[in-house]
């Protein structure tokens, strides 16, 4: 198609494929006459610019010129690879005369354009070539056989190719060989050919037909075959391009005979050696493989001839070509429309016709219309053949797993005659860039199957580079050791026995003895040689010893430290921080503090009491009040919140020996977010440590990923480690639910197994992808992960892909949320389903406490029911090392493959989920080759059920003990009757009932016939519950109906997932309703924020949730209330 | 690293000019200038022709897999203007659409991130680009855009569908309301970015100069989480550039030179995680690059014939410089 048009009739030369932009010069032709008979001759230089969809082509320059030209080519001589415009341009005139002009000055606009001139040749100059293996070099032919060689470095004297041929004839055309550099070729109108070796400087062959008809119009050598070359006949009666191969000289080795008048011009494209362009008198312009014969594109032109013809050495696909109507065209060879050049002419028309009022009629031309059928004919198709330069030879593509397909396709040097069988390979490589991040996460894999994780740490502790990364490691490690809490107080720089010596010095030192004041500094002294110094080196800053003052007034809201300091004040403060009450009230007394001695006599015991009363009598001041108020009203919340944060490690002390289980906790928590969230940048990433004592994985990943960047694959690795280890801790310490997983640890997560699979680790990826989440990302990376793996899909493909199976209709474009059915594949599980219980729980020293050991399912026959295997009993074999032996599932057995229960749809967020019953989801897909299992009429073995799947049905019960870990099936209970049985027998052995809260949902003692019954009754759960009492009805309709509100007027999804967490951890409110076991105040609390929320007070129920906050169990109102508040401040935000 | 673990003898009669794996890296793709494409299992190094598909009258330059989630289903184009789609039901391929909007050479396709539905963009030597979508029932609404590329588009690249940054605020990737964007290169030696518009049309909204000449391939980066935009261009005049622009801040994109091939580079590639970009040459060759921490480029391999070793220098330098 045609893409521009200068008017001009013109010879015309691209500038050399190194130069950019693309410029055309062009130089008046001295043989055609333009319409204006105009004799003035100029050259102009024109910018190709594709860009411009236009068909004008952009004139850079003109200069008159006092000669017209028969010939102009652009050699890139002294042209530089970087492409400035230079080179020079080689102009054949009239009157013999070469001219070599300087396209730079040109464009540059100077006067001065002509480098040299030289009028040696006899007649017009009608063929000009430069050699292309030394561009200095250029070939000339003129009239009576004259050729000469010009050197442009030294331009004054020609040298000849030989003796001129005779008898003497004009020269038509000149080309050198483009394979060997000392050849060329030489043609004239009598239609013979002269092929010159400049070594031996004499003709070497002359190639005729004998025909007398072949009058040489063009001449070309064959750009890959030396010894070929291609002579074009002008001669009406022949107009035919011979192909010639120099071996065969006798007769041409191919006769292309498609133009039906004599042949102008013709120009072999230099990018493909099978496009050969010829233009003659019939009006066409053709492009052919003259290997072939074949044509393989016309080009539309107009019905003039065009005496020129020029490849764009640059842009392979372009050409150029002159006419005699005046007229350079540049065409492309790739077909297109031709809309533009429609276009074109009706711009110029109205142009021509002004303001469309041509003739002031001051009536303007209707508008122009293009005529309809144009359109027709308006489409240019390409080339037959594709040109070699969009022939993509090589490619090479990542894929998912690290993986690199690569093609290659070699040249292969086609042998005469026979062709070689060229191999058409493709190669799939994997790709490893990061070997130490694999080393490290293979180590890690190692450790959680060994469950060496006390070396595993002391390894990282001894490797740590920096002091915090010491700590942190230090502290993970703590919690795979006996006596967490006491180690944790040692890394934290309090050890008792230590503390013992100083308050016995310090007793001595009251008493008035200075010898064992100096002996109490030494004693200081070698203790800081030893462990507790170090330790608190250990920790990044010394403790100071210095004194600190207590705020005496309690200032609200104000922060007090808590002092260590080396005196009495600070080894009560010791004293206490470790527990030891009897030293503390002797220390008490010693300093005349009598009340705080009965005080603290009094949380201490009776026997205590009685002791210290006695000495009541005396009174002294007491700096530390607000310690020992905390101490004895177990207060620990009020220290944690108002605590100097210099002061953390105090504080963090203070909590781990005194909290209860069930807030300790939540108290590390707080005391990492304030940390966090108020301390300066040494003291947020303390906070970590907080997060570690707190098992809160989540936060420190938060609180690390703030600090650390994790962008590269090692620091990500450094995360993970802790990350996993801490897990692990979880897990076996704190019997929190470690199937949690929240947003940021998955996405971390799954980024850390994006990596492992780009390194090619596909099943390392797979192992740390988190298991029991349904964020769509992680589902659908382990589908891919599965897959990828290259074994075989069970079951009915579209039934397993985390993605809707879409057939996309009109309407639903938008993004499409994906069911979750996850592909289980037998691996590694970090994330085990089964839930942990404890069994030995070590809080502090104090109060060693053991479990029951909750064997879980008691007795075969209960778990034998006919509900299949819920999904933990099948990865429970996984996750025990110790049970690897198990036989695998059978692939035949869909109940062992696929649980059929309904997975829970959402992530497990921890312990205040609501009963996992409820979150059943409803619209949970099925595979589709999957019956439903038949209805369960009794809790009695299921007499069809394959031995196998009963086999793994009664495992669970053995392994246990083996791991140290209790393990239960997935909870199907009702939040109506959580094992009372446990909690009982806890509640006598001093721990809190609420410690066992993470059990609720997973409840280790749940009488299995329930579990039965709640299965059987899935589809009518609710039957199954107690009805909530009528009086508090009002509660649940109040919140779900402003849970709705919320939800239809909510737009962003993130807001609507949260609403819908909402409702559904309302559920444990609901629960606690029916159980009616919340407290009076609370109850009235909630109904008075129910009428608020009657009255779209929204304000005031956040003042209501608030006071019930604060003045009501943390551990009874956890569960509910801080939901409440989300829906609260949603409703809020949404004006609803 | 580099090791070949697979290799396929594909059996093409003539020239290949593209292979791609699917989403899951378990089948190949081929095409070849015999006009034919063929599938591949390769799951377990193993090589299994599952399908081997004719209906193309020209060489095919490149086949693109659509994400699975909406089936099997790979598109391929062709010297023969034609756009074909092929997809598997009940395990045999068969062509399900064919796409013969284009007067030249249809160069490059891309299917668009899964999240906007089934869209394929296809960019022709006749300069134009067209896209296709799937609105149901087997009928496809095209678009064109007319003079994208002067004398032809020979590359198209989506933008992925995550707006960088918002990984962590949006997990689950149910952002409804995408700007949907593609990078296409040409024979202008331009880059230019679209974007659709509220009304459904396509416009220009950038265009990247720094090629001197034809642009062969761009490439733009999978989203890893951070607030940049990247694409890989690469051209004849043998440069390959890394585009990047700060999405927080502007539309500016900026050009980075990766390197100066001594020939034409065809092909750009990047890894899943958006770290290493595979570079095909002119000369058979194929180097993987990555970016330094002080943020030069730089080849840690040379892969022939699917095999080569990875220089450590650039973790080496990562490790020196934390």
């Amino acid at each position: 198609m045609k893409l521009k048009e200068i008017d001009r009739t013109a010879m015309q030369a691209w500038s050399p494929a190194q130069n950019h932009p693309v410029y055309l010069a062009t130089g008046t032709s001295a043989q055609q006459l333009d319409a204006t008979f105009s004799t003035n001759a100029s050259l102009e230089i024109f910018e190709l610019d594709l860009s411009d969809p236009s068909l004008d082509m952009k004139s850079c320059a003109t200069f008159s010129s006092s000669h017209r030209y028969h010939k102009l080519i652009w050699g890139p001589h002294k042209m530089d690879s970087k492409g400035d415009v230079s080179g020079v341009l080689i102009a054949g005139g009239e009157n013999g005369n070469i001219i070599l002009y300087d396209p730079s000055k040109i464009i540059a606009g100077d006067k001065e354009v002509v480098i040299a001139q030289k009028d040696k040749h006899t007649g017009p100059v009608r063929a000009l070539d430069v050699n292309i293996f030394q561009n200095n070099l250029v070939a000339s032919g003129a009239n009576e056989s004259e050729i000469y060689i010009w050197d442009l470095n030294n331009f004054a004297t020609p040298m000849t190719p030989g003796a001129k041929t005779q008898p003497p004839e004009d020269i038509s055309c000149i080309a050198w060989n483009r394979q060997v550099q000392h050849i060329l070729a030489s043609a004239s109108p009598s239609g013979r050919a002269t092929v010159w070796d400049l070594r031996k400087n004499e003709p070497i062959i002359k190639v005729s037909d004998h025909s007398n008809r072949m009058h040489c119009s063009g001449l070309a050598w064959h750009p890959d075959v030396a010894t070929q070359m291609v002579l074009a006949s002008e001669d009406d009666r022949l107009p035919v391009i011979q192909m010639w191969d120099l071996r065969f000289a006798s007769s041409p080795l191919r006769v292309l005979e498609n133009h039906a008048r004599g042949i102008l011009a013709i120009a072999w494209s230099m990018a493909d050696p099978e496009l050969l362009l010829s233009c003659g008198k019939d009006a066409k312009i053709l492009c052919s493989n003259p290997n072939t014969g074949e044509v393989l594109y016309e080009l539309p032109t107009n019905t003039q001839w065009c005496f020129d013809i020029q490849w764009c050495p640059r842009n392979p696909a372009v050409l150029s070509a002159a006419s005699f109507d005046g007229r350079i065209s540049v065409y492309s060879i790739m077909g297109g429309s031709t809309d533009g050049l429609r276009q074109k002419q009706v711009d110029k028309l109205s142009s021509s016709f002004g303001n469309l009022d041509p003739f002031g009629t001051g009536q303007p031309l209707p508008p122009l219309q293009i005529p309809q059928q144009t359109a027709q004919h308006s489409i240019v198709l390409p080339l037959k053949k594709p040109p070699k330069w969009i022939r993509r030879p090589v490619g090479a593509s990542f894929s998912f797993g690290g993986k690199l397909v690569t093609f290659e396709n070699v040249k292969v040097q086609p042998q005469q005659g026979a062709e070689q069988q060229q191999q058409h390979h493709v190669f799939i490589s994997q790709v490893v860039t990061e070997k130490e991040f694999l080393s490290r996460s293979d180590q890690l894999q190692q450790v959680v199957q060994s469950q060496g994780f006390t070396n595993y740490c002391q390894k990282k502790v001894d490797a740590s580079q920096t002091e915090f990364e010491k700590n942190v490691w230090s502290f993970l490690k703590v919690n795979f050791e006996e006596d967490s809490r006491g180690k944790y107080l040692e890394l934290l720089g309090y050890k008792k026995e230590d503390l013992g010596k100083k308050i016995a010095l310090a007793l001595n030192k009251v008493d008035g003895s200075d010898v064992a004041l100096k002996d109490s500094d030494q004693v200081a002294q070698s203790d800081g040689e030893e462990s507790p110094a170090a330790e608190e080196q250990l920790l990044g800053e010394r403790i100071k010893e210095e004194k600190q003052e207590f705020d005496l007034l309690p200032s609200a809201g104000g922060t007090f430290n808590i002092s260590v300091s080396g005196d009495i004040d600070g080894l009560i403060t010791r004293a206490l921080l470790t527990g030891d009450f009897e030293s503390a009230v002797d220390l008490c007394l010693h300093d005349n503090r009598m009340a705080d001695a009965i005080i603290l006599a009094i949380a201490g015991g009776q026997e205590l009491l009685a002791r210290t009363q006695k000495k009541y009598f005396a009174k002294s001041q007491s700096k530390i009040t607000r310690l020992i108020t905390a101490v004895v009203m177990k207060n620990w919340k009020e220290i944690v919140e108002s605590c100097d944060l210099k002061n953390w490690r105090e504080a963090l002390a203070a909590v781990l020996t005194y909290a209860k289980p069930d807030e300790f906790s939540a108290l590390c928590d707080l005391l990492g977010a304030r940390l966090e969230s108020e301390g300066d940048s040494l003291l947020q990433t303390q906070a970590c440590l907080c997060y570690i004592c707190a098992g809160n994985v989540e936060k420190l990943v938060a609180c690390w990923t703030k600090a650390q960047d994790s962008s590269n694959p090692l620091s990500l690795q450094d995360l993970i480690e802790k990350v996993v280890i801490l897990r692990k801790a979880v897990q076996r310490t704190q019997a929190m639910d470690t199937n949690t997983v929240g947003a940021l640890l998955a996405e971390k997560m799954s980024q850390y197994a994006n990596l492992l699979a780009a390194q090619g680790s596909i099943a390392a990826a797979l192992a740390f992808l988190p298991d029991n989440t349904n964020q769509p990302n992680i589902v659908q990376l382990r589908d891919r992960l599965c897959r990828a793996q290259g074994k075989p899909i069970l079951g009915q493909e579209s039934s397993r892909i985390p993605y809707e199976r879409q057939q996309p209709s009109k309407g639903r474009p938008g993004p499409i949320a994906g069911h979750p059915q996850m592909s289980r594949v037998q691996t590694q599980q970090y994330y085990p389903h089964v839930r942990i219980a404890p069994t030995v729980t070590t809080w502090s020293n104090k109060t060693p406490t053991a479990l029951p050991s909750h064997v879980p399912a008691a007795s075969p026959s209960d778990t034998q029911g006919e509900n299949p295997p819920p999904p933990g009993f099948i990865m429970h074999g996984n996750v025990n090392p110790n049970t690897a032996a198990l036989p695998p599932p059978s692939p035949g057995h869909m109940h062992s493959q696929i649980p059929p229960y309904p997975q829970p749809q959402r992530p497990q967020n921890g312990w205040n989920d609501p009963p996992a019953l409820n979150r059943v989801p409803k619209k949970n897909k099925m595979p589709e080759n999957f019956l439903p299992p038949v209805p369960i009429t009794s809790p009695i073995m299921n007499p069809l059920g394959d031995p196998q799947s009963q086999m793994l049905q009664q495992q669970p019960s053995a392994p246990v003990p083996l791991s140290n870990q209790a393990s239960f099936p997935q909870p199907h209970l009702a939040g109506g009757q959580p094992f009372h049985g446990t909690q009982q027998p806890l509640g006598q052995t001093g721990i809190p009932p609420s410690f066992s809260k993470p059990n609720i949902e997973g409840a280790p003692g749940a009488p299995i016939g329930n579990t039965i019954q709640h299965v059987q009754s899935l589809p009518t759960e609710k039957i199954t519950k107690k009805p909530i009492p009528d009086e508090h009805l009002i509660l649940k309709t109040t919140f779900e109906d402003l849970i709705q509100r919320c939800l239809s007027s909510a737009t962003d999804p993130q807001t609507k997932r949260k609403l819908d967490d909402a409702s559904k951890r309302l559920e444990f409110l609901y629960d606690k309703l029916r159980e009616q076991t919340l407290s009076p105040t609370i109850i009235s609390g909630l109904h008075n924020i129910a009428r608020s929320i009657e009255t779209r007070n929204y304000s005031e129920g956040l003042t209501i949730h608030t006071h019930i906050v604060s003045t009501s169990n943390f551990s009874e109102t956890s569960a509910f209330m801080p939901v409440l508040k989300v829906v609260l401040t949603q409703a809020n935000k949404l004006g609803v | 690293m580099v090791s070949v673990i697979n290799t396929v003898d594909t059996s093409h009669e003539d020239m290949i000019h593209d292979a791609q794996m699917d989403y899951y890296g378990t089948r190949l793709a081929t095409c070849s200038s015999d006009r034919s494409v063929k599938i591949f299992d390769v799951r377990n190094g193993g090589q299994i022709l599952i399908a081997d598909l004719r209906g193309h009258e020209g060489p095919v330059w490149q086949v693109a897999w659509a994400h699975p989630m909406y089936g099997n289903i790979l598109a391929s184009c062709s010297y023969d203007r034609k756009v074909i789609i092929w997809k598997e039901e009940n395990g045999t391929w068969e062509k399900t659409h064919e796409h013969s909007g284009h007067d030249s050479s249809v160069n490059s396709v891309c299917w668009a991130p899964h999240d906007y539905g089934l869209i394929l963009a296809c960019g022709s030597s006749d300069g134009a680009i067209s896209l296709l979508t799937y609105t149901g029932e087997g009928q496809w609404e095209v678009k064109k855009i007319n003079n994208a590329h002067t004398i032809g588009c020979n590359a198209v690249s989506w933008a992925p569908a995550v707006i960088p940054g918002s990984l962590i605020d949006q997990p689950s990737g149910q952002k409804p309301n995408y700007i949907k964007k593609f990078a296409s290169g040409g024979c202008d030696n331009l880059i230019k970015l679209w974007r659709e518009e509220e009304d459904g049309q396509w416009k220009e909204e950038q265009k990247l100069e720094a090629h001197s000449d034809w642009v062969r391939d761009v490439a733009w980066a999978p989203s890893i989480g951070l607030p940049t935009s990247t694409i890989a261009s690469c051209s004849q005049d043998g440069r390959v550039f890394i585009w990047t622009c700060d999405d927080t801040s502007s539309n500016m994109w900026s050009p980075k030179l990766l390197h100066k091939f001594n020939d034409v580079v065809w092909h750009v590639s990047w890894s899943i995680t958006a770290n290493i970009l595979a570079v095909s040459g002119g000369d058979n060759k194929v180097t993987l690059w990555k970016e330094s921490v002080d943020g030069q480029w730089v080849c840690i391999s040379d892969v022939n014939k699917g095999q080569g070793s990875v220089s450590a220098s650039v973790s080496e330098g990562q490790q020196n410089e934390q």
